[in-house]
């Protein structure tokens, strides 16, 4: 690949992979030696015609649908649906089940934190932080199980509440649990901001401005890395987040680097948080009574997922099923973000900066083709990774 | 008539694809629930890769198509051409509830069915998401009946 | 600034093009216009600036016939369209409505002056067929390439893909 080339074009095709509604993306990079030049996406891979199919289905039904969103961060889109029912029927859920609600999201927020560095420090070629923060994530995922009793998708919400409870022995587990991870993530913190070659590959990489970060709507850890204050667990609490308030931790920087260390300082916040929260677990309820028939009208539910504001607008016509549910989630808003940091980067860097903005990379069948002088050739996502990895010996 | 030799020939090979296949792992629509769980397969927890079983990038090197959720209209060319690129013979676990019903997907427009619908399936393995025993166990039930 | 001081903010910004507001929720304000002033609201919207645009939301309402046994039925090719462009900003969500009728279903694009929204209004022109005037781009985003023309699945009418 020496830069005497013509230019190239490159086709990249990011198989499917975010899960999300729409998520998994096709990118065409087009190339000049070794620098980004222009950069475009496709979407749809996994449409499964979801926002439709809530159509047909009754409030209750949807609930399990919605629940399927996205299998990482699946109690945010449950919880986000749910709060917006209740807000349709009238409801107040009792203060133990919205306790329990951030609990778990916070939980998920922990487990979906160390997936992406796992999988972003394995896209940079680091793969023994990858195999130690995956084995670490199975201590967060062993708390969830013992708690709803699923790894992934746990269905701890019902319309009105949540089905599960925590007692003595889960709330020592997950002591224990926080006082393991805390100490573990004091060491990624080390890593990712200490050693040299990760810094290499991460620091002055892919950076975004404040201003830049505004006007392309970046919401999550990608917009507060680069100093965007927007966290919708602060700015418009739900579940207890009024109770058991998070502080929001933005940088400055922009870079990779401060997308590495606001997600693992957020890992903090979450130990933080949870703690605060099982030990003071109000008394109440687990679920109120809700009615199968929706009154008119509509609503818009926002909550934090793991990687940023996921907005919800349900509209009802009065009958046990929607009319409309619309889901707008998180990484739709940071493709943008991708897209234009991608311009004037090396193709080396291509893989750290889209894993940057988390899209969930989680399959391992990305493909790359090359166009190169019109002959068609194929690479695979394996082979970018590679040449990223190789480029940066 | 198959040659002693062939005989024998076919025994090393069976013996070696039980003990070391190669897989490909596929998403055809799936919400990632059971992806992640496929992924943690090959973590420290439960590392398969320390019986022979390995994760490949290309469908060419793979003996063993590793799907998830349902076939959605955009995914399913992609996934019968990575398929037809695996080399005989070639089996197919289908992972989760979604691989064998559709799930929770089933009627919504974007998606055409489940993967036995498209290709042919030599294990299911059913949760929502199966956990990563039920995943090994799965690919082992596969691999015995390689074996008789 | 509270909820309802930074609601009436959003509001007097767009007072000029509203056509009537409603107050769905404490925290939102919908405020309705006329399609072809979307891009001065908005551009106001974002000028003052006020918040973000967190989503564009379409809504099919179709006209409805009742058969004898009172059961409801789409009446393809009559009724309207509804976009929302919601803005968030803090705890509040400022919510821009304008209703297109099926046949002009045009509307002009704002991703020149937000780039945020080109993903967004994609995505409405494909599921509910609306033309995005002046958008960079018309290419497919979600559904596949082979997809009828002129199929639109988030219509009421659209009940399913006919067997082919
Ligand atoms: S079976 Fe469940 S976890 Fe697996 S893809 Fe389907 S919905 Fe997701």
């Amino acid at each position: 690949m020496g830069s005497e080339k013509k230019p190239e074009k490159f086709v990249v095709s990011i198989g499917p992979q975010h899960p999300a509604l729409k998520e998994p993306g096709h990118f065409e990079f087009g190339v000049e030696g070794e620098i980004v030049t222009s950069a475009t996406a496709r979407l749809g891979f996994v449409h499964r015609g979801m926002e439709k199919g809530t159509e047909s289905r009754t409030w209750v039904q949807n609930l399990y649908l919605m629940e399927r969103v996205c299998g990482i961060c699946s109690h945010v889109h449950a919880m986000a649906y749910a709060q917006g029912v209740e807000k349709l029927a009238h409801v107040e859920v009792p203060p133990r089940a919205r306790a329990i609600r951030e609990l778990i999201a916070e939980l998920e927020r922990i487990h979906s934190h160390l997936l992406w560095l796992g999988v972003a420090a394995h896209e940079g070629g680091f793969d023994t932080l990858f195999m130690l923060s995956w084995r670490d994530r199975e201590t967060v995922m062993d708390l969830l199980e013992s708690i709803t009793g699923n790894r992934v998708n746990y269905s701890a919400n019902v319309l009105g509440g949540v089905k599960i409870d925590i007692d003595e022995a889960k709330i020592s587990a997950i002591h224990k649990g926080m006082d393991f991870l805390e100490e573990r993530t004091r060491h990624y913190m080390k890593v990712v901001t200490e050693d040299e070659t990760f810094l290499g590959r991460t620091r002055n990489i892919g950076s975004m401005s404040l201003d830049l970060a505004l006007r392309l709507g970046a919401v999550g850890p990608t917009a507060r890395a680069s100093g965007v204050t927007y966290d919708v667990r602060v700015d418009s609490p739900y579940a207890a987040y009024a109770d058991f308030p998070i502080k929001v931790v933005t940088d400055t920087a922009g870079d990779l680097e401060a997308r590495f260390v606001v997600r693992i300082k957020e890992l903090y916040e979450s130990f933080r948080v949870i703690r605060e929260l099982i030990d003071h677990m109000p008394a109440s309820e687990l679920t109120t009574r809700i009615p199968r028939r929706m009154p008119e009208g509509e609503v818009v539910s926002r909550v934090e997922a793991p990687r940023g504001e996921l907005f919800y607008y349900l509209k009802s016509n009065g009958s046990d099923m929607p009319e409309r549910i619309k889901v707008r989630t998180p990484s739709l808003c940071n493709w943008g973000s991708v897209l234009s940091t991608a311009v004037g980067h090396k193709l080396a860097d291509m893989p750290m900066i889209l894993a940057g903005i988390d899209p969930c990379f989680s399959c391992n069948d990305r493909m790359v083709l090359v166009n190169q002088d019109n002959n068609l050739s194929t690479w695979s996502w394996e082979d970018l990774r590679q040449y990223g990895i190789e480029y940066y010996k | 008539m198959t040659s002693p030799i062939e005989g024998v020939m076919d025994k090393v090979k069976t013996w070696a694809r039980v003990n070391s296949p190669w897989a490909i792992h596929f998403n055809s629509g799936s919400c990632n629930g059971c992806d992640i769980e496929i992924l943690a397969t090959l973590t420290p927890r439960y590392d398969v890769e320390r019986f022979g079983i390995k994760l490949q990038g290309s469908p060419r090197h793979a003996d063993v198509l590793i799907c998830t959720g349902p076939v959605t209209l955009q995914a399913r060319d992609r996934l019968v051409r990575i398929y037809e690129q695996m080399p005989e013979p070639k089996f197919v676990v289908a992972v989760g509830s979604c691989g064998i019903s559709g799930g929770v997907f089933q009627g919504c427009y974007g998606v055409v069915g489940d993967i036995g619908d498209v290709i042919p399936v030599n294990v299911y393995v059913p949760g929502c998401p199966p956990r990563p025993e039920a995943i090994i166990y799965g690919v082992v039930q596969l691999l015995k009946s390689l074996q008789s | 600034m509270d909820m309802e001081q930074k609601l009436q903010a959003a509001t007097d910004i767009v007072k000029e093009w509203t056509i009537s507001t409603n107050n769905p929720e404490a925290n939102r304000v919908d405020a309705v216009i006329a399609p072809e002033n979307v891009k001065k609201a908005v551009a106001a919207l974002l000028d003052a600036p006020w918040g973000y645009l967190s989503a564009i939301t379409g809504v099919d309402h179709p006209e409805y016939s009742t058969d004898e046994a009172g059961v409801k039925h789409v009446i393809p090719d009559k009724g309207t369209l509804e976009l929302l462009y919601h803005f968030s900003g803090g705890a509040v969500v400022f919510t821009l409505r304008l209703t297109l009728p099926y046949d002009h279903a045009v509307v002009d694009t704002i991703c020149d002056i937000d780039m945020a929204a080109q993903l967004y209004e994609r995505e409405a022109a494909e599921l509910f067929g609306i033309d995005f005037a002046g958008a960079p781009s018309k290419e497919h985003l979600v559904l596949p390439e082979d997809w009828p023309a002129g199929v639109y699945p988030l219509r009421k009418a659209f009940t399913g893909l006919k067997q082919s």
